[in-house]
């Protein structure tokens, strides 16, 4: 449901995000109890500083505070058929995160995605394996482009989109978990947890891919989507993730990190920075850090790992090269 | 029979011969959609789910080729005139007020039905009237003076249909027109027809793939070739059957051939099957069987998953092409 928690606040009455760097070397290691307890900090994080007065909560803090009978959707990047593992996000990633909501105390923690350029959702998670993951696929996942769904007037107007018809289940939700890839994107620059949502647009309403949201402009569909539907909590799956000619013709990058944070804008900022490029310089970032979240690193709260620690340089294509960190161009 | 006993039903189809595949639709698929079916008459993507205009019209489809339950037919029919918008197009959601590409399937699913012909015909004027945005004065006029390499290859003079107006054109709802205004009869065809599905058909042979098969409708960008898949590949070989000797769609088909048996979802299976079949050829041993594909994942609870296995597994679904003969009122 659109709560006060999706409110928009003035910058200058947003607390500081919070901001989570692990380094996880394998999918085959213990990914649950990383998460599990990175989750539990957050947790109790929240449940320690409630935001006073009337400011509503910039994240999901308020709801992460107590999941009992609690709703968790997880929106992974299932973007296509994936027989090498390293376009979508990883199962054994997404599995360990709905193991530790659950284990925090969620009623249901649901997986759902709309892929956005090929209708067949059964074909793409049999290719991310996702079923010897989780038992039973139906039980469990939802195909965000079928869903039945509900019109949404948008809360912003970057773009020309006055209106979507968004997914009932989404919607629904108590606590939307954006779970992206770490990626370059050929026509964004990067594809993190914002633009991961644009796969909770339906399919089934506006095609494959989601033109309409193309044709209203990439960058500022970004921005009225996740103004209006913003996840409350983002998890990167950084362990692969893609560089170059991303979201799907890229090459694998191994960067061994997984981030996590209350604010999907700062964790994007900070993926952005590990990934060598500069966050205000792609454009929806630029304007969710006005309008959504935090990108600067004086209102972001790191912990974990430092990025200088885990920083490792990602390739663009050279449309793209002005992204990148000065003194850094000719990383690619 | 409930549904829920219908998995170790459909293990025990798991091995195929063919009264199985018949049995398979007769006992397994056809009650899924009987029991999905809502008040309206319509269907929606799942059961239990609100009727939407894509899953209805597969289902009218599948039953037509079938030829059983007529009364649902006639339902889902029923349902698919009540919701035409007023422009003669059909939305993609309830409560939609713009046409979409689900008005090529409501008109190739009510082209049997002899009380929808004027549905039908307004719903041809409208496809013919839906030019997608990239062929506007103004896209145009970008795309000549625009400088540089283009990201994509492809040819921007052709132009198909979008999946929504005022978008581009894709593979999939060019293919979906194409094969509803092939469909149609010709005193309904409008006048416009022609030209728009010569134009249409050069783009989907412009939008293929460099070695054969489809993809949504990006063959090339920034240089790097894009992988086709199965579900577009079908289609888009549906809608081009009729020049079966021609060299891109040989070459289509061999993608195809050699892409059987990595198929691992209902979807893209029966689609498959139609095509191949569609083509006149055998359908080779050693590819999963449908009911095998149930038994994995109950086909996500899909209802155009199970029609389009209707049509796959009916021995009549060459009735999906053929001019046939109306039911009776």
């Amino acid at each position: 449901m659109l709560t006060a928690q999706n409110a928009l606040a003035p910058p200058f009455q947003r607390p500081p995000s919070q901001v989570v760097i692990r380094r996880a070397a394998s999918y085959a290691q213990d990914l649950f109890k990383l998460i599990y307890e990175t989750l539990l900090e957050f947790q109790a994080q929240s449940r320690a500083a409630q935001p006073a007065g009337n400011v509503p909560a910039l994240d999901g803090s308020s709801k992460f505070s107590d999941l009992r009978s609690k709703t968790v959707l997880l929106k992974p990047n299932f973007v296509g058929l994936d027989p090498l593992g390293v376009m979508n996000t990883h199962p054994a990633v997404v599995t360990a995160a709905r193991e530790a909501f659950l284990k925090l105390g969620a009623a249901h923690v649901l997986i759902g995605d709309g892929p956005a350029l090929d209708r067949d959702t059964e074909a793409i998670i049999e290719s991310v394996k996702l079923r010897e993951h989780v038992g039973v696929v139906k039980r469990t996942f939802v195909d965000l482009n079928l869903d039945d769904v509900q019109r949404v007037p948008l809360r912003t107007r970057a773009s020309r989109l006055k209106e979507l018809y968004l997914p009932k289940t989404a919607l629904g939700a108590d606590l939307v978990v954006s779970m992206p890839k770490l990626k370059t994107h050929h026509w964004a620059g990067a594809t993190l947890s914002l633009k991961n949502m644009f796969g909770i647009v339906p399919g089934g309403c506006y095609g494959w891919p989601k033109n309409v949201l193309h044709w209203a402009g990439i960058h500022n569909s970004i921005l009225d989507l996740n103004a209006t539907l913003r996840p409350d909590f983002a998890i990167v799956d950084g362990i692969y993730g893609m560089e170059g000619n991303g979201p799907i013709q890229g090459v694998p990058k191994k960067a061994n990190v997984l981030i996590f944070g209350n604010d999907p804008v700062a964790v994007d900022a900070t993926c952005c920075r590990i990934m060598g490029l500069l966050p205000e310089r792609i454009k929806y970032l630029a304007g969710a850090g006005t309008l959504l979240g935090h990108t600067s690193v004086e209102k972001i709260e790191q912990h974990g790992e430092t990025i200088e620690s885990v920083r490792i340089p990602f390739a663009v294509l050279k449309e793209f090269g002005k992204l990148k960190e000065p003194g850094r161009e000719k990383w690619n | 029979m409930t549904l829920a006993a219908a998995a170790p039903i459909a293990v025990e189809f798991a091995s195929m011969h063919p009264d199985a595949e018949k049995r398979f639709v007769s006992e397994v698929c056809l009650p899924f959609l009987q029991a999905a079916r809502n008040e309206d008459g319509g269907w929606g993507f799942h059961t239990g789910s609100e009727s939407r205009v894509e899953a209805t019209a597969w289902v009218v489809l599948a039953l037509n080729a079938t030829g059983l339950h007529e009364d649902l037919w006639r339902a889902g029919c029923d349902f698919l005139r009540a919701v035409q918008l007023a422009d003669g197009s059909w939305p993609s959601s309830p409560g939609q007020n713009v046409g979409s590409w689900t008005t090529s399937l409501a008109c190739w699913a009510l082209m049997s039905n002899s009380e929808s012909k004027t549905a039908v015909a307004a719903g041809l004027r409208w496809i013919c009237a839906d030019w997608p945005r990239e062929s506007g004065l103004i896209a145009r006029a970008i795309r000549r003076i625009s400088a540089g390499k283009p990201i994509v290859a492809q040819n921007g003079s052709l132009h198909g249909w979008g999946w929504t107006p005022n978008t581009a054109s894709w593979v999939e709802p060019t293919a979906f027109a194409l094969i509803a205004l092939d469909q149609a009869a010709a005193e309904i065809l409008p006048e416009g027809a022609p030209k728009r599905r010569r134009i249409a058909t050069s783009l989907l042979y412009d939008r293929m793939c460099p070695g054969g098969g489809w993809n949504c409708g990006n063959p090339m960008v920034y240089g790097v070739p894009g992988d086709p898949v199965v579900e577009p590949t079908a289609w888009a070989l549906l809608a081009l059957r009729d020049e079966p000797n021609r060299g891109e769609i040989l070459m289509s088909l061999e993608w195809l051939e050699k892409n059987l048996a990595r198929i691992e979802s209902a979807h893209s299976l029966s689609l498959a099957r139609i095509c191949w079949e569609t083509y006149g050829r055998h359908w080779p041993a050693g590819v999963a069987t449908l009911p095998e594909l149930y038994a994995r994942n109950d086909f996500l609870d899909s209802v155009p998953a199970m029609a389009w296995a209707c049509l796959a597994l009916s021995p009549e679904k060459k009735l999906l092409f053929a001019s046939r003969p109306e039911r009776s009122a």
